[in-house]
């Protein structure tokens, strides 16, 4: 027994953390990075301002549209968020990354516009029928009773060592990827976009939305799983549902 | 190793339940104890290790999917502010 965990540990561990950098080496050079970028925008390099723009522009519109009515509406939000930024850069006093502070600004923004376009409501019922609610994975995937319940009744099929280039490779693949998290109720598309999208550490995720690690990890799942289904109704050459 | 209060391990934790940690298992964001459990099943249950690669496999993937390189539609007015506001302030010279 105990080797045949460590195989399967071995096998699966270096898919831990996979695709990242410890997440302390991480901050650390994150940290140094900024304090460089911070300085060279107080200076006025416009170079710097622009490669802040370009780095973080899509993922805050991609937000946005999660908060605000339509597409439009999400660019006037990013783009006063860009205003409050130039306009605080000096006050900016680093107590958070710069990265949390922009994406907060975004949010605190595009909820107060939400709010005034009266979509409030939609929001509340989002978080709670997405958040702790329901099962991440379809249950009649598992025995519901007998000797063999909560095991697999219908186990996932593998998929090969070249899926991921695979994937990469085939536009219809990647549409069906983007759809799907184009698709994902706003808090768990909050995370996805985050967390495996913008590689933000977890913590620093947490932050940015104000939840804790163990709601941040019941989102990143049902979203990563969301993803996964439309990987394997692809890969099964079923037409999406989304 | 202590006992983690003589609780039978490998009856403790169904696949249902692995599904429902497999993102946190991966992230490493588990007890030690719960980590021990997931790597017990995943060594006796082949559908379980398949599921958890899957999700291991969607992570890697969503963070390589080409990104639209997006600007403000309104970049100049953008830069303009940023010039102006370092014009205002002594480090600007």
């Amino acid at each position: 027994m105990n080797v045949e965990v460590s195989t399967v540990t071995e096998s699966l561990s270096h898919r831990m953390g996979a695709g990242r950098k410890p997440e302390l080496n991480q901050s650390a050079s994150v940290a140094n990075g900024e304090v460089a970028l911070l300085a060279r925008l107080r200076q006025g390099d416009e170079g710097a301002f622009d490669a802040l723009v370009t780095r973080h522009h899509s993922a805050l519109i991609r937000m946005a549209m999660g908060y605000v009515a339509d597409r439009e509406v999400a660019e006037e939000v990013v783009q006063d968020t860009w205003m409050v930024v130039i306009e605080g850069l000096g006050r900016f006093e680093g107590r958070s990354s710069l990265r949390t502070w922009i994406f907060g600004i975004m949010i605190h923004k595009a909820k107060d516009r939400g709010v005034r376009e009266k979509r409030h409501t939609t929001f509340s019922s989002f978080e709670s029928a997405d958040d702790e609610g329901d099962e991440a994975i379809d249950p009649s995937r598992f025995h519901q009773s007998g000797e063999w319940a909560g095991h697999w009744a219908f186990p996932p099929q593998p998929w090969d060592d070249q899926t991921p280039e695979k994937l990469l490779a085939s536009q219809q693949a990647v549409t069906a990827m983007n759809r799907a998290i184009e698709a994902l109720p706003r808090t768990l598309k909050d995370v996805l976009i985050l967390r495996d999208v913008e590689g933000v550490e977890a913590k620093e995720v947490c932050n940015i939305l104000k939840i804790t690690e163990t709601n941040l990890y019941v989102r990143l799942h049902r979203a990563r799983e969301r993803v996964r289904q439309a990987v394997e109704m692809y890969l099964e050459g079923r037409p999406s549902a989304v | 190793m202590a006992q983690e209060e003589g609780q039978p391990i490998l009856s403790e934790i169904s696949c249902q339940e692995i599904a429902q940690w497999a993102s946190a298992y991966l992230d490493e964001h588990v007890r030690d104890e719960r980590k021990r459990q997931i790597a017990l099943h995943l060594a006796i249950c082949a559908g379980c290790e398949t599921y958890v690669n899957q999700i291991a496999t969607v992570r890697d993937v969503v963070g390589m999917l080409p990104k639209a390189v997006e600007q403000p539609s309104d970049s100049q007015r953008l830069r303009q502010a940023f010039v102006a506001r370092t014009r205002r302030s002594p480090s600007g010279g």
